[in-house]
């Protein structure tokens, strides 16, 4: 077993990354070891990350041990950039983690000297190491008398490039801040961002919601200058201890409605699975509308006519809230002939316009029936074989007696679906489908499944759905 | 079972200086009482005339129902503002009902003229056991499947509130509800009343559909009208097919105190509107037809 991470006691006695346990425990027999989680550490970084949007919105994840903060136009918040590191480092002491930061132009130079304990200014003393390239590299680098990466930032790139790669030459760019890498922040940011912080935690659950109906007016009033509307809002509530409750609230179409937004919130805070605790209270609260769409400035009619279009908007919205989004939903045709799948239950939050469904022969009775069984049933059929019509059948333990028929409608399998669906025998089974009606006027869709003796020696039948 | 009399309150609550409230010294004209009776009834939530100009009352097509369901309202039909209760005969029989129901909201919605969606509301488990709506078997009995939006509520309970709020928001044309079950939870009176209230302010038809409910002992609800649907054999077509869908329906009650009215009726989807069945379908089988009588019986007081 090997050391995967040391803490700084450790560190101090000699033990670090990479040293076999069995040694360690021979210099220091009392050590406490751990079983290395990659994934509970990987989730603990994240929630770090999100403690840190405190800071700035802009905080990527660089596994497996840090933290990159944007902090471009974030600082002066805390007084300078000092501070605010200072505030970040004092938090993470008081939760038990100890940390190390630095400050620089770049991602990569702020990780590297982070990693190498060094503050800003100091790239140049940093050990090639921090290049992060492989063993090998670093030791040939050193075996050419270039121990630090001011040793190497004098050297012409071109010389460097044609012997260690580009690699190294782009590497050593970004760390000098002559070349710099995009972040992949934890969350995009919101077109519309609005927050509030409090010297006094709010303890009041009613309070914050308050808070959040009017950072919502606030933030559709700027939605109103760019002639938009809210789709997804999403919300976070900083607990002073370090915890982040997060809702988030979708609506069927964009709006600006502070009423609406009220009602919805309601919902979803009824519809959560564990109450928020406002605990010790939060000391900010930010609400972001992190997708909108075009929403015109709308005039009702003069003599005050009613807004159906957005009443049902509104309700969709609501219902969804209140239920989950895929329970309320719209219907559109798939392109299948398979009749289980020839539709898509979509939900109606975001509903694609609607597409005619099939035009239908006039005068006939229905073809399709109004309830269909996903999966069909199976029933007991007395049918002449090969291809004759259902009899008599016994479904749920009743027996029904035909005494109409129409049929067989053949529909076949999507062979071209299959592996190997070419070929006779892999195509999948067909159906005959046949529209029955028993004694006593109740209508069944049934089919076999297989043709008799072709494609299976003794096929099922099954009822898939019930006629009006 | 009482009927939920506020037409009382309506009379006795005229204040004493309306001239309705004295008793005129001449005999009253026709026209005179019409009036007053057409005011009572505005105060008691039954509506013969609406605002924007739109039939208060929704007809199936067939004369003899139509008229016959007129009641103290003095329009034929059914009122659309109301909230009506659809009971399956049997088990068998949810399809049916469903299908009226559909059908009837149909029958709404194209007076409206508006193409107002009509919210279906299901408890999730009842559909994934008994089926689910399938959007091609809508368009083949003329309904759009793009107007219906279709709630999965997880519970009887859930699927009530969600009916509340449908009907209390006036953009749909019509709300159906289906719960299944001889006493599902959450239906009561208090319920159904509310239900029944917002749809008279909102002028949403609402539906209630139910299958598996105890026929002879139905739950005190605050519906307007109460009807027992089954499935009827239908006309066969050439080469003995099955027909057009028929249904067999029966008035259980009416706030007018009417009951008993009963009907085959087949639905005209091209015209979309429904039809009596003319001549009895041949059912071949000879002992079928019996059950056929047996299974419904035809009149059963509310």
């Amino acid at each position: 077993m090997v050391i995967m991470a040391a803490d700084r006691q450790a560190v101090s006695l000699g033990l670090g990354p990479g040293m076999k346990l069995a040694d360690a425990r021979a210099r220091v027999p009392d050590l406490l070891a751990f079983d290395h989680q990659p994934l509970a550490d990987a989730d603990l970084l994240s929630r770090l990350a999100e403690a840190c949007e405190r800071y700035t919105p802009m905080v990527a994840v660089e596994p497996p041990y840090a933290l990159i903060l944007d902090i471009t136009g974030a600082a002066h918040l805390h007084g300078n950039e000092e501070r605010l590191a200072q505030d970040a480092e004092d938090r993470l002491d008081a939760a038990g983690y100890s940390s190390q930061w630095a400050l620089a132009g770049t991602a990569d130079a702020a990780l590297a000297l982070a990693r190498h304990g060094l503050k800003e200014g100091a790239e140049a003393q940093l050990p090639v190491a921090a290049l992060a390239m492989d063993e090998k590299t670093h030791q040939s680098l050193e075996r050419a008398g270039l121990y630090k990466i001011g040793d190497l930032a004098e050297r012409p790139r071109a010389n460097l490039a044609a012997r260690f790669g580009m690699e190294l030459t782009v590497r050593l760019d970004r760390i000098l801040g002559l070349e710099d890498r995009p972040i992949d922040p934890l969350r995009r940011i919101g077109n519309v961002v609005t927050e509030r912080r409090f010297a006094e935690p709010l303890t009041h659950i009613d309070a914050a919601l308050a808070c959040l109906s009017e950072l919502f007016a606030e933030a559709s009033e700027r939605l109103n200058e760019r002639e938009q509307g809210a789709r997804m809002i999403r919300m976070m509530l900083f607990r002073c201890d370090g915890d982040v409750a997060r809702l988030g609230l979708e609506t069927g179409a964009p709006t600006r409605d502070a009423a609406l937004f009220k009602r919805l919130l309601r919902e979803r805070i009824e519809a959560l699975n564990d109450e928020l605790n406002p605990g010790f209270g939060y000391d900010l609260i930010r609400l972001s509308i992190v997708a909108s769409d075009v929403l015109a400035p709308q005039q009702l009619r003069l003599e005050g006519g009613e807004d159906r279009q957005g009443d049902e908007v509104a309700l969709v919205s609501q219902l969804s809230t209140r239920l989950g989004r895929d329970r309320v939903q719209k219907f559109a045709p798939a392109d299948s002939h398979i009749p289980e799948q020839g539709l898509l239950a979509l939900p109606a939050l975001n509903a694609p316009p609607p597409v005619p469904w099939q035009r239908l022969s006039p005068d006939n009775p229905p073809m399709r029936p109004l309830h269909m069984f996903d999966p069909p049933q199976r029933v007991q059929v007395i049918a002449e074989v090969p291809d004759g019509p259902p009899y008599r059948f016994t479904w749920r333990r009743k027996s029904h007696q035909v005494i109409r028929y129409e049929g067989p409608e053949r529909i076949a399998s999507e062979w071209w679906q299959r592996k190997d669906g070419q070929q006779p025998g892999k195509g999948g089974l067909t159906r005959d489908y046949y529209r029955v009606e028993d004694a006593r006027g109740r209508r069944y869709w049934l089919f076999r499944h297989g043709l008799y003796g072709e494609e299976k020696a003794n096929p099922d039948w099954y009822v898939h759905g019930l006629f009006a | 079972m009482n009927n939920i009399d506020s037409d009382s309150d309506g009379a006795f609550g005229l204040p004493p200086d309306t001239p309705y409230a004295v008793p005129p010294a001449t005999p009253a004209k026709p026209s005179v009482l019409r009036a007053r009776l057409a005011r009572i009834l505005a105060t008691s939530g039954v509506r013969t005339a609406e605002d924007d100009g739109t039939p208060s009352h929704f007809s199936f097509g067939v004369d003899r129902i139509d008229t016959a369901l007129r009641g103290n309202a003095g329009v034929d039909g059914l009122p659309r503002a109301a909230l009506h209760e659809l009971h399956a005969a049997s088990k068998d029989d949810r399809t049916s009902t469903a299908a009226m129901a559909l059908l009837m909201a149909q029958r709404c919605q194209i007076l409206g003229q508006d193409g107002r969606p009509i919210l279906w509301i299901s408890e999730s488990g009842e559909a994934r056991r008994q089926g689910r709506l399938y959007p091609p078997g809508l368009a083949e009995l003329g309904i759009d499947p793009d107007s219906i939006i279709h709630v999965d509520a997880p519970d009887s309970i859930a699927a009530l509130r969600a009916a509340a709020d449908g009907v209390r928001s006036s953009a749909m044309a019509a709300v159906i509800i289906e719960l299944a079950g001889k006493k599902p939870k959450g239906l009561d009176l208090t319920a159904t009343r509310r239900l029944s209230l917002s749809a008279q302010k909102s002028g949403v038809l609402s539906l209630v559909l139910r299958s598996g409910s105890d026929a002879d002992n139905p739950l005190p609800t605050a519906a307007f009208s109460r009807w027992s649907v089954a499935a009827a054999p239908s006309l066969a077509l050439e080469a003995n097919a099955p027909g057009h869908s028929a249904f067999d329906i029966t008035l259980l009650r009416h706030r007018s105190g009417l009951y008993g009215l009963s009907a085959r009726l087949e639905w005209n989807r091209d015209e979309e509107i429904f039809r009596e069945q003319q001549r009895a379908p041949d059912t071949g089988a000879v002992p079928a037809l019996a059950a056929v009588r047996a299974d419904h019986p035809g009149t059963r007081a509310a």
